[in-house]
């Protein structure tokens, strides 16, 4: 089964924005919004005398993508396979929907659906029959089980292939099984470790509609290493760098920030840079390279689309700006430099 | 129970896709016939005391090809990840593969039955031995095949698994001759380990309650090896 794969019906555009949970670096700082799903405090877990991950706390909330972020051996699949009940934590508590993954692991694995890495399966399997023995392995029986497979086989378009042998599947198609099987029980947490290893352009594309969609019934959890699929699926990213969290990003919704560059002229930096001060908002001010007649800072501020309250604030202050503009966000750039600067350490 | 069923299921039909389980089965058989064939027309005696010994070796033999990918193959693709990471019980995984790979066995030694029925049409057999030698094989399935599995849960290498079993069991079959050569009371304890002291009682028509409680005994052991080495992790 290696033929034209058929097109999912599911949002092929970039992540719709919408009211986006909290996700703290610690406890407390946990959800802003909606409901705890995930919560991991103080994880760690070693491997013989390395330490795989250290101190690693967050949250992950209902409807809501978040993406581990981080080079490979940084321990985003050790911590996926901790949350999943795989692995046994060092140190630490991880609980799924209030249920302790050590002490509640039974009902813990009973609310979440893990897609690992590779998307292993039983090839000699055909679709609808490991559907099947997965659903039962979960508890369902009787009209839930059918009910649950179906659901799986449509909203992961698999009803062509439902006699297919596993084995003579194509990548993609192996994947979207892995998925399904994953969402068969309606998980409270999906757990996706690198979906998008092995896929080709479009099955790309169509998978991150799917995380989408799949995140209006699930908190989603997933791991890659690319950078430009984070910015585009979650809306958080926890950057992890050997074993440790570095920091977590917001990339939707209200609790994302914003950078913002105003320019003026350099005769006035002072004024321009008392005023950016005074405003309300502000998360921070820094003066970039002086550069000829004009000077520029960075603006940091809470919300997103806040230039024109600023560049309004400045002109109310008798300072007429030249440009004041919300920079890209680059997560890219954030990235390099928090890994810079712990690897200088 | 749903999820148990739901994995013996399984376990039994990945045996029989593999052509492992049909080649075992097909050699044992041509094998004990063979021998069946030989002893009846050698002794002219109505006993399968001489099959039974002949089975016993066999299954020392085929026992670590049907475990050695149980947990091995499982690890190696992957697959032992959705396993675990299911709402099911460690023992529930290990049992499963348990009642499958002894089912497996189980009706492979029930095909010598046509043996039985051979010298049941031409003679009058006493039943007693054979009743206790099927008994006997039955029992030392069930260790070979737990040790087995315990061995299976601790590598991802199938061949590994084989050899190591393989090690194991042929250690614990000719124990019995290490036994004699060391002192008393050493060599009874040594002697109680072996495999063919307890097997051969059962084989000759003779049951006592230790070789079966000893049996019972390195099943369960094994059984509860293969539990630890999957929570191993």
């Amino acid at each position: 089964m290696t033929g034209s794969t058929p097109t999912l019906d599911l949002h092929l555009t970039d992540r719709p924005r919408r009211a986006s949970a909290g996700f703290g670096v610690a406890p407390a700082e946990g959800s802003r919004h909606g409901v705890a799903v995930a919560s991991v405090e103080g994880l760690g877990k070693c491997y013989g005398r390395r330490q795989a991950v250290d101190g690693v706390s967050f949250e992950v909330n209902e409807r809501e993508v978040v993406g581990l972020l981080g080079p490979n051996g940084s321990g985003k699949t050790t911590i996926l396979r901790v949350l999943t009940g795989y692995l046994r934590p060092s140190k630490g508590t991880v609980r799924i929907d209030g249920f302790d993954v050590v002490r509640d692991g039974h009902q813990a694995r009973a609310r979440v659906g893990y897609v690992p890495e590779n998307a292993p399966l039983y090839g000699h399997m055909r679709v609808d029959e490991f559907l099947h023995f997965m659903g039962r392995l979960r508890g369902l029986r009787g009209p839930a089980l059918r009910r649950g497979v179906e659901s799986a086989r449509a909203r992961l378009a698999l009803d062509p292939v439902g006699d297919a042998v596993i084995g003579r599947l194509s990548r993609g198609y192996r994947q979207r099984v892995s998925i399904a099987q994953a969402v068969l029980h309606e998980p409270k947490l999906l757990v996706l470790d690198e979906p998008t290893n092995g896929l080709d352009p479009r099955q790309v594309i169509e998978l991150r509609g799917l995380l989408r969609t799949l995140a209006h019934d699930s908190a989603v959890l997933v791991t890659s290493h690319i950078l430009a699929e984070m910015e585009r699926v979650a809306d958080r990213v926890a950057i992890l760098l050997d074993g440790r969290l570095l920091t977590v990003h917001p990339l939707a919704g209200p609790g994302r920030g914003a950078s913002l560059r105003v320019r003026a002229r350099a005769d006035r930096a002072d004024e321009v840079a008392a005023a950016l001060s005074g405003l309300p908002g502000i998360d921070g001010v820094t003066r970039e390279e002086p550069g000829g007649t004009l000077a520029s800072w960075r603006v940091e501020v809470a919300e997103a689309g806040a230039a024109p309250h600023v560049a309004a604030a400045l002109c109310l202050a008798g300072i007429a700006s030249v440009e004041t503009v919300e920079a890209a966000p680059d997560l890219e750039e954030l990235f390099l430099r928090l890994t810079a600067s712990r690897a200088l350490q | 129970m749903t999820a148990f069923l739901a994995l013996v299921a399984k376990e039994l039909r990945a045996l029989f896709v593999s052509p492992i389980a049909y080649a075992v089965i097909a050699v044992f058989l041509v094998l004990n016939g063979y021998g069946f064939a030989v002893t009846l027309f050698a002794t002219k005696q109505a006993t399968l005391v001489n099959v039974f010994f002949q089975a016993a070796v066999q299954l020392v033999l085929f026992v670590p090809l049907v475990t050695m990918r149980q947990f091995a193959e499982e690890r190696r693709g992957g697959t032992l990840e959705l396993l675990l990471t299911a709402p099911v019980r460690e023992g529930d995984i290990v049992l499963a593969k348990f009642a499958a790979s002894m089912g497996m066995l189980l009706a492979m030694v029930a095909l010598t039955l046509v043996y039985a029925g051979i010298l049941a049409r031409f003679s009058t057999p006493d039943w007693g031995p054979i009743y206790s030698g099927y008994l006997g094989l039955a029992l030392l399935a069930g260790a070979l095949v737990s040790i087995g599995l315990a061995v299976s849960a601790l590598t991802a290498n199938q061949i590994v698994a084989a050899v190591v079993s393989l090690g194991v069991f042929g250690m614990l079959w000719a124990i019995d001759a290490w036994a004699a050569m060391l002192p008393s009371p050493i060599d009874d304890w040594v002697l109680g380990l072996s495999l063919l002291a307890r097997f051969q009682p059962f084989a000759v028509g003779a049951m006592y309650a230790s070789d079966f409680g000893f049996f019972l005994a390195v099943t369960l052991l094994g059984l509860f090896f293969a539990v630890r080495g999957l929570a191993r992790r």
